[in-house]
């Protein structure tokens, strides 16, 4: 209500939040755990002299720069971008809250970047001990940024007493909140998992040599053992601090429970399959065996971006900001003096729309023109519920999820919106539940026949004809 | 039509972490470092790449045999152009690299203090904006695709020529599309026709361009201008203090008289992007406060920059000043885009006045957060300039 809202048909604005970050922390993930791969790796290649390891290690590093400073860089630009576009009120809130952290965190990207040019560039042109300390430099940093960005993507689905609490409101607070430590472990599993994962895929598809092969798959089996373990604790301490919104989210939405079923299941498979082959059979690793491998690695961690992303209903940032970029305070107030003419980009749109209509600052129903009036319907409807339906096709579209009920079902519902807790609570006027229910029935499914069609007795009218 | 003001929200979602004054320079320090960088893909890469093609199509690492007269001389300027853009062609990715970080300081500041003007403007552009990122992914890809070509001798696939080509394409398309969403930051008045021209029911399309903003065309060209500019520096500095044995003192002659050259074009362009900008498209109170005291020496002196910088250009030439030479003409222009970047700023706080003083803003400072920023900052400066000492010790 503060910023206009983006219309983005049958996808949804937010979703473009998802699929950016889901392929960030694809690469992000590898770009930790792949920098601590090559810093130990090569200082191990060093120590033993190994040559054809030190070749092989030069190529990785030259796809690791590849993938991360610019697909893994520049959409973890995109995520701001979107942010921004999709959700400016938590943005807005979070930069506010977290400037410094991004500032600090920031400072580690310019480390990093260096860092792993000169490891690059420079490779063979340093001595042994620099180089390595090169790579150090880089996994050091990478890691910090990561617990840097973890602590607030962390605040985002549990801010503790930050909201609550009276003298709470500080950056520490919120940086250190109930979810950060558990995220961090969780992270930093991932983060050694996923980047072993891209190494058995790399490795078994350009290291021709079947000695070094053998060696790669054991050496990346630890860490990546490691960080399956990691992934577990850090999960179930995940779940045990979940803020009681979340929880309830996770519990009762079966499509979540699908998912978390099935991260679980993809990572004991990982674990299985890292444990049986790179671990105990080396020789097992063909492109094939750690394609799938990563295929699922992948798998399990769209999945967790997902589900991380869906089941802070109803809120983007927990007590802070509703899905629907409205501070929860906000809401009585917005009860009393009506959504649309509260709102800034709706007030403005009512003013040139239907000016008439407007009296006392109040909208007066009775003089709207029908056409109006469902043109403001859909304003309400975009505004308020958008963020998390289309219309009447695509994610989670209100339309079908209305399931052909009566109109006075609709009002009923909208008005108790938040009855069902993944919604937040409903904003408006009793006058404006009526006039968003009235544009909802125009994309209200009709019933289909159905059994109605044999209990219609002698004399009885439809019961929802409008 | 809606009153603009009516779209410009007052309220406040949380208190500024820092004074605005600080996030001002931040911003405004962010974006020259930022401008350095962005103005070598911008103007660079294109000029790259045609000098690379007017330049023919030897190896670029032997000099052709000096036969006769004034006929060698020109193939000696071409093999020297296309050296020149071989080597800011390496260079590129590691610009690009450079250049993205460094923009981030600006984005995280104009988002901190200007929030009521950044969000509903880039949301108006939404696709644009959001096609930022989708072009800039490819367009990077792009130049390390044309580098690898470089990697064997001189020969070069013509597709990878191709990818280079769209590349600088998509690099000048990201920034007409940067010029529209900053210059809708700036300019609420436009709002209003662009939303009402783009929505359903009041939401936006996100399909808006603020191209009938008649300020939209000088700047984007007037930075440019600057980019061609920096691009002439660039080849100087780079001959005297990253070249070393790779050029000999005939590159490095050739590189000033390019600069000469070149830098003749930007300051000629800057002058008449310029002057389109302030006196064709400017409100006259705008216009009349910039040319009253107490800014009138900001812009005098925002306007002049480019002149003084070219005149070192062609001190520097006619000296062929070596590495303190070039240094100074370094700094000298990033004076240029530095002074600019006040200016803008200055500007920019004019034109959104009337919608909301952002100096009003409550502020809470972060004491604790800031300290640790700026700590970080100091030690992260350490690292990288302790890094980049031993890449000079052991390189030599
Ligand atoms: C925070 C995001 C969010 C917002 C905002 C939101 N909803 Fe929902 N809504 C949900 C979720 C999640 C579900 C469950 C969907 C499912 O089960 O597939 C749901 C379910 C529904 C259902 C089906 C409920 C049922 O019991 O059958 C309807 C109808 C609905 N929403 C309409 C609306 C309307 C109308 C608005 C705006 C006034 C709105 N929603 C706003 C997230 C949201
Ligand atoms: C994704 C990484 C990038 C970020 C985060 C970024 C950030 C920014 C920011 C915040 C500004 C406004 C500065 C201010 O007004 O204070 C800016 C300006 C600008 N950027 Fe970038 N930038 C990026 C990439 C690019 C690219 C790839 C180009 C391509 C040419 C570019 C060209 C420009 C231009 C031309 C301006 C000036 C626009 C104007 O005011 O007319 N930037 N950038």
């Amino acid at each position: 209500m503060h910023y206009p809202w983006w219309y983005v048909p049958y996808l949804t604005a937010p979703m473009l939040i998802a699929v950016i970050s889901v392929l960030h922390v694809l690469v992000s993930h590898y770009a930790v755990g792949g920098g601590l791969f090559l810093a130990v790796e090569v200082r191990h290649a060093y120590r033993t002299g190994d040559r054809a390891y030190l070749d092989y290690l030069h190529g990785h590093a030259g796809f690791f720069i590849l993938l991360t400073v610019v697909f893994g860089a520049i959409t973890g630009v995109g995520i701001w971008w979107t942010i921004g576009l999709t959700s400016p009120l938590a943005t807005e809130v979070l930069i506010r809250t977290f400037v410094f952290g991004w500032a600090t965190e920031w400072v580690f990207f310019v480390v990093e970047i260096a860092a792993a040019f000169i490891f690059y560039y420079y490779w063979g042109r340093l001595p042994e001990k620099t180089h390595t300390t090169m790579g150090w430099i880089y996994a050091a940093a990478a890691w910090i940024s990561l617990v840097l960005i973890t602590g607030i993507t962390a605040f985002m689905l549990n801010s503790g007493g930050w909201a609550t609490q009276p003298g709470e409101q500080t950056f520490w607070a919120a940086f250190f909140n109930p979810q950060f430590l558990p995220q961090t472990v969780a992270r930093t599993g991932g983060a050694l998992l996923l980047s072993s994962l891209y190494v058995y895929l790399h490795a078994s598809l350009t290291a021709k040599d079947a000695r070094l092969r053998n060696m790669i798959a054991a050496r990346s089996a630890r860490p990546a053992l490691l960080g399956a373990v990691l992934i577990t604790v850090g999960g179930i301490a995940w779940y045990c601090f979940l803020p009681p919104s979340a929880t309830a989210t996770l519990q009762s939405a079966a499509v979540l429970n699908v998912l978390v079923a099935l991260i679980f299941a993809l990572t004991i498979v990982v674990f299985f399959l890292i444990y049986l082959g790179p671990y105990r059979n080396p020789g097992w690793l063909s492109p094939g065996f750690a394609g799938s491998l990563c295929l699922f690695g992948i798998a399990a961690f769209s999945t967790g971006e997902f589900i991380r992303e869906s089941i802070r209903k109803p809120f983007i940032v927990h007590n802070v900001v509703l899905a629907n970029q409205i501070a929860p305070h906000e809401v009585m107030k917005l009860r009393q003096n009506g959504f649309l003419q509260s709102g800034i980009w709706t007030r403005a749109f009512v003013a040139e729309r239907c000016p008439t209509a407007v009296v006392d600052n109040q909208i007066d129903a009775s003089k709207l023109a029908p056409r109006d009036r469902l043109a403001l319907g859909e304003t309400l409807f975009l505004y308020h519920c958008n963020d998390c339906h289309a219309g009447t096709l695509g994610y989670s579209a209100a339309g079908p999820l209305l399931k052909g009920r009566p109109r006075d079902q609709v009002r009923a519902m909208v008005e108790r919106l938040d009855d069902n807790y993944f919604m937040p609570p409903w904003s408006g006027t009793p006058e404006e539940a009526r006039i968003i229910s009235d544009y909802l029935m125009t994309i209200n499914p009709a019933r289909p026949a159905g059994p109605r069609h044999f209990m219609k007795t002698e004399g009885s009218a439809e019961e929802d004809t409008e | 039509m809606i009153d603009p003001r009516m779209l410009v929200d007052q309220a406040q979602a949380a208190p500024l972490p820092a004074p605005v004054w600080f996030i001002e320079l931040f911003k405004v320090l962010g974006f020259t470092l930022h401008a350095v960088p962005m103005n070598l893909w911008y103007a660079g890469l294109l000029i790259a790449l045609w000098l690379r093609l007017r330049g023919g199509k030897g190896d670029s690492h032997h000099l052709p045999e000096q036969r006769d007269g004034c006929c060698a001389q020109t193939r000696i300027a071409s093999f020297f152009a296309r050296q020149f853009g071989d080597r800011l062609l390496r260079q590129m990715p590691v610009i690009i690299a450079v250049g993205v970080n460094l923009g981030i300081v600006p984005l995280l500041f104009i988002q901190l203090a200007y929030s009521k003007f950044f969000y509903p403007a880039t949301i108006l552009m939404a696709w644009f904006w959001f096609g930022i990122i989708m072009l800039l992914i490819p367009a990077y890809y792009g130049v390390y695709t044309y580098v690898w070509g470089l990697r064997n001798g001189g020969r070069m696939a013509k597709w990878r020529v191709a990818v280079g080509w769209c590349a600088a394409i998509f690099f000048i398309a990201i920034g007409f599309t940067f010029a529209n969403g900053l210059s809708l930051v700036e300019h609420v008045s436009r709002w209003p026709s662009l939303w009402l021209g783009h929505n359903v029911a009041g939401a936006t399309l996100g399909t808006a361009l603020n191209v009938g903003d008649p300020t939209l065309w000088p700047r984007w060209l007037l930075m440019f201008g600057f980019a061609l500019g920096t691009t002439a520096v660039w080849a100087v500095f780079d001959a005297q203090w990253f070249a070393r044995d790779a050029v000999g003192d005939d590159y490095r002659r050739w590189a000033w008289s390019f600069a000469r050259k070149l830098y003749t074009v930007s300051m000629l362009w800057t002058a008449a992007a310029g002057s389109w900008y302030v006196f064709g498209t400017w409100a006259d109170d705008l216009r009349r406060t910039m040319l009253d005291w107490p800014l009138l020496p900001l812009t005098v002196a925002t306007a002049i920059a480019p002149g003084a910088c070219w005149v070192l250009v062609l001190i520097g030439g006619s000296l062929q000043a070596r590495r303190l030479g070039t240094a100074v003409l370094a700094i000298g222009q990033l004076g240029v885009l530095g002074i600019n970047a006040v200016s803008r700023q200055v500007v920019q706080n004019l034109d959104q006045r009337p919608y909301l003083d952002v100096t009003t803003q409550a502020v809470d400072v972060q004491w604790g957060p800031l300290l640790m920023f700026l700590l970080t900052f100091v030690i992260g400066l350490a690292v990288v300039v302790w890094m980049i000492a031993q890449v000079r010790k052991y390189n030599t």
